[in-house]
């Protein structure tokens, strides 16, 4: 990405050699990194498209050392920028280039402190690898649903601090439906307890809302009581070749009554992201070999297990996916038969972000609008992309069943990224626009980090963006949490 | 022009009421604990007047009281007496705006009558999940405004849950349009989760847009006589699974509360023969249709197997599945007639609590322990929403006490079960909210820093503190 956002007035007080002792006195030497080539994974994103600076990256183990470090930075105007995995999209996480605070990582804040089986709650520092929790829950015989490319790096704070989507939101709700309690260092260097594992609590503000998708901006999430389900016991996965978008829509509105509600994921995959994939992806078979512009992957789950005689998912998915066939909606589809064709099938979705890189210069817009609104979209927002640029290749793919489309384009064959990035700002006008005069969202799942900064001034309303800003300067008075992310102060 | 006048002129004769007679309905919550007053009672019919409105009560810095069908539990909608606020009434603003049957979503006013909601849902054959008692008068703008909970909320959550976009108007008057109709939204602070739960505390909801969920077409409840609140637990606990995660509702009730209802709810029967300690009423739901056949696995030939399952185990002690439509309305006729059978056999005092799902059993021995030691003629009355941890653990005065006499040890009951409460890291007010009635309690249970940063919050954007002062949190 072109580096085309201006950077907002940011705290500028160093951290000077006594404030570093200080820091020394609160985290110790293995919470240190002073040495530019060890801060520099920090400090640039993963997709490197991004790098700033920071004084000294910081890296507590405990939430007192986090509240100690921000209680010092507090008193001193020092700037912070909290850190996860490092896995976001949207440069959330990576200082502005003339920072000169501290970066924060949570990441040694690994522990996962409890698991409550019974009550379906697990409560886990910060730091916590997105696929430890998930194997976690597996040994309990639960299931923690969040599941997302990156969740073998990515940590389950930055998570939530970017309201996380994924391949599960359709049946569990993005991350912030995925939490029942959050312990959270504001940014005065307080520690607001709020790790309370209930289902229901109707006393006061919702603070634990405003912390989730909020990018480290109010404070920092240390801790967090997670929400389980039960581990599925009966599953079954498909690749549909589909009619179009609409067809897809109305198969997967049939399919929540055909599976008992036990639709766990539903993706739209264009014929170009699949090929796109299969050049790219050493070992993905295409599964069906049909011609056919339009795909679906399909899994349903049941906590059941399948008894003898009776009934599975296989046996429901089969009877529904003749029934759809036959109204021609489905094309031809091919049910997975073991766990390695399933897993063939999702490598195919799960590829599509890693073959984009190898593909080539490349654009994506991760967009949402009303469900009944994708097909609409997707044709016109091809439309206005292509007459930007004619040769742009579409490979649109998506959670059909939130109405999120990850919007992606190709260079025209042969391009560079330098021309490309000059088409760019006029491309994502086009798609923006359009999102906005559809009612859609121009950040559906990634946030808005630095990337969007501009963008999100520019279609929210001045009274939304206000209220933030209220918020924003009513909990953070000294700017010092991650500032210069989400919203311009002025 | 006087501020009556100026009142007059943005909502017209229609959308004022003066006289004494007229206001008294919106001056007392339904359970008559508050008699407030009012300069008066406005009744905007769109979001323009309802914007005209609070712009000038900021103007004027006169204090005002959103209000949705005013069932309330905890005073959040009642005036205060000192007659210097508006009660602004949004029962006018009553129209459904759109319903979008492939997305799922139904976009309504504030004012809509849950129950019109849950109606229109089903003429489209699609359901909207928030049930509760006073569905029939309460409205959608109350119900976000307080996140409701009520019996589906082990399916498909709190009202929040329910949600995707709303329309606010801020305390300074101005229009906040965040009626979005998506599922994914990660642009900035989420206002949305900020406003809904805030007992219009920070601004007036005046529409939504609604989810919606397939309409179940095959259904199966059963009365289940348990031996314990562990067993429940673990009989809910089995249930996910054996339905295929389609358990709606699950609640849990004392043998007290049943005979209250045998006793004062007319048309009602117990559906078991002896009478048990513990009973569970559950509910599973699916959208699959019922085939006919043989040989067919419907929900209830799914709950009767495992029913018989948990018989076995010794987690049932007796249990009966509603073969019909009626059937299954007289066993939730059990349930729901709770409330009415307590207020006619007499006074109590109401907790509404939550703690983690796994302590309710343990909850359940030291909370019926506690309240028994505060006062030992006591009769317990606790039921509810057993898989939310969600327990309405009232107290019911002993047999011919009047009010005052059980009044008197009002604050004893409460300071013990509260303490219980908290010293198991539960909830004070799982459902009802804060309103007036728990502020304190709020203040001294929870801490400084949480208290605090409400306050923060609350002058931040509501730096006058027009909007319905003192409630939840004081300034």
């Amino acid at each position: 990405m072109p580096d085309n956002v201006i950077q907002p007035p940011i705290p500028t007080a160093p951290v000077t050699p006594a404030i570093l002792d200080a820091l020394r006195a609160i985290v110790g030497d293995k919470g240190l990194i002073l040495d530019e080539q060890d801060k520099q994974p920090f400090t640039t994103d993963w997709r490197r498209s991004r790098s700033g600076t920071a004084a000294v990256v910081v890296r507590p183990a405990s939430v007192e050392e986090v509240s100690k470090v921000v209680k010092l930075c507090y008193d001193n105007g020092i700037a912070i920028v909290p850190q996860a995995g490092n896995t976001g999209l949207m440069g959330g996480a990576t200082p502005w280039p003339n920072h000169s605070g501290i970066l924060l990582s949570v990441g040694r804040m690994n522990r996962v402190i409890e698991v409550d089986p019974v009550g379906y709650s697990m409560t886990v520092e910060a730091g916590c690898v997105l696929q430890t929790l998930q194997e976690t829950a597996a040994k309990h015989d639960r299931f923690f649903p969040l599941s997302l490319g990156a969740q073998g790096s990515c940590q389950i704070g930055g998570n939530l601090s970017t309201n996380a989507g994924g391949v599960q939101v359709l049946r569990y709700g993005n991350a912030r439906n995925l939490v029942m309690g959050l312990e959270v260092v504001l940014p005065n260097g307080d520690i607001w307890n709020g790790l309370r594992a209930l289902k229901k609590d109707n006393t006061g503000y919702d603070l634990k809302q405003l912390f989730m998708g909020a990018e480290g901006t109010l404070g920092i999430i240390t801790k967090a009581v997670l929400k389980l389900w039960p581990a599925s016991k009966d599953n079954a996965t498909a690749w549909l070749a589909v009619r179009d978008p609409q067809a897809a829509i109305e198969i997967l509105s049939a399919a929540h009554s055909a599976s008992e509600d036990n639709v766990e994921s539903c993706e739209l995959m264009s014929r170009e992201a699949t090929e796109m994939v299969l050049r790219h992806i050493p070992g993905v078979q295409d599964p069906l070999k049909a011609d056919t512009p339009w795909y679906l992957l399909m899994q349903w789950s049941s906590s059941r297990p399948k008894a003898d005689g009776a009934e599975g998912m296989s046996e429901k998915m089969e009877q529904f996916l003749a029934e759809q066939i036959e109204a021609g909606r489905v094309l031809d589809a091919v049910l997975a038969q073991s766990e390695a064709q399933t897993r063939n099938m999702w490598k195919i979705r799960e590829g599509v972000a890693e073959a984009g890189r190898a593909d080539g210069p490349g654009l994506s817009y991760d967009i949402s609008v009303s469900v009944s609104k994708i097909p609409e979209f997707i044709d016109k927002g091809i439309k206005v992309a292509q007459a930007v640029l004619p040769a742009l290749r579409p490979h649109p793919l998506g959670h059909i069943g939130d109405g999120n489309v990850h919007f992606g384009f190709g260079a025209p064959k042969g391009m560079d990224r330098a021309t490309l990035n000059q088409y760019e700002p006029a491309i994502t006008r086009a798609v923006n626009d359009l999102i906005t005069s559809m009612a859609g969202s121009i950040s559906a799942e990634h946030g808005i980090g630095i990337e969007k900064l501009d963008e999100l001034a520019h279609y929210r309303s001045k009274i939304e963006l206000d209220t933030m800003r209220t918020i924003k300067r009513a909990l953070d008075p000294k700017n010092i949490m991650n500032p210069g992310k989400v919203l311009r102060l002025s | 022009m006087s501020f009556v006048d100026r009142l007059r002129s943005i909502v017209g004769e229609k959308g004022l009421i003066l006289d004494d007679q007229g206001k008294h309905p919106y001056l007392t919550d339904w359970r008559e604990n508050y008699l407030g007053k009012a300069l008066a009672v406005v009744r905007p019919a769109s979001t323009e007047e309802v914007a005209g409105v609070v712009e000038l009560c900021a103007a004027e810095k006169v204090a005002i009281v959103p209000q949705g069908g005013n069932t309330g539990m905890a005073g959040g909608g009642a005036p205060h007496e000192d007659g210097h606020e508006i009660v602004l009434s949004l029962t006018r603003m009553n129209r459904i705006l759109e319903v979008d049957p492939i997305g799922y979503t139904m976009t309504v006013e504030a004012g809509v009558i849950l129950k019109t909601i849950q109606e229109t849902a089903a003429e489209h054959d699609r359901l909207f999940p928030l049930s509760l008692g006073a569905e029939g008068s309460c409205t959608i703008g109350g119900n976000l405004s307080t996140n409701a909970g009520g019996v589906q909320v082990l399916h498909y959550g709190n009202a929040r849950n329910l949600v995707l976009g709303i329309e606010v108007v801020t305390p300074q008057g101005e229009i906040w349009n965040g009626l979005r109709a998506l599922k994914k939204d990660n642009t900035g602070y989420d206002l949305r989760d900020l406003y809904l739960g805030a007992e219009g505390t920070l601004g007036i909801i005046t529409k939504a847009v609604l989810k919606l969920w397939p309409k179940p077409k095959d259904n199966a409840t059963s009365w289940s006589a348990v031996p314990s609140p562990a067993a429940a637990v673990e009989l809910l606990s089995g249930a996910n699974a054996a339905s295929e995660d389609n358990v709606t509702s699950c609640e849990l009730m004392g043998r007290q509360g049943i005979d209250f209802v045998l006793k004062h709810i007319p048309g009602t029967a117990d559906p078991l023969s002896d009478k048990h300690d513990w009973y569970v009423l559950m509910e599973w739901a699916s959208t699959r249709p019922r085939r006919e056949g043989d040989n067919v696995q419907g929900l209830r030939e799914k709950m009767e197997s495992y029913l018989g399952e948990a018989m076995e185990q010794g987690l049932v002690l007796d249990a009966v599945i509603a073969q019909t439509e009626a059937q299954s309305r007289a066993l939730w006729a059990l349930r729901e007639g709770h409330t009415e059978a307590s207020k006619k056999e007499g006074p109590s005092i109401k907790f509404d609590i939550s703690v983690a799902v796994s302590k309710i059993p343990q909850f359940m021995t030291e909370g019926l322990a506690a309240m028994r030691k505060a006062l030992p003629e006591c009769r317990p009355l606790p039921f509810g929403h057993v898989g939310d941890g969600n327990l309405h653990f009232n107290c019911q005065a002993p047999a011919g006490w009047s009010k005052p006499q059980f009044m008197a040890y009002e604050h004893a009951i409460s300071r013990a079960i509260y303490d219980l409460v908290v010293s198991y890291g539960g909830s004070i007010s799982a459902e009802h909210g804060i309103g007036q009635i728990k502020l304190d309690e709020l203040a001294h249970y929870r801490s400084k820093i949480e208290i605090d940063t409400m306050r923060t919050l609350k002058r931040a954007l509501d730096p006058q503190n027009i909007m319905n002062p003192g409630k939840v949190v004081r300034v």
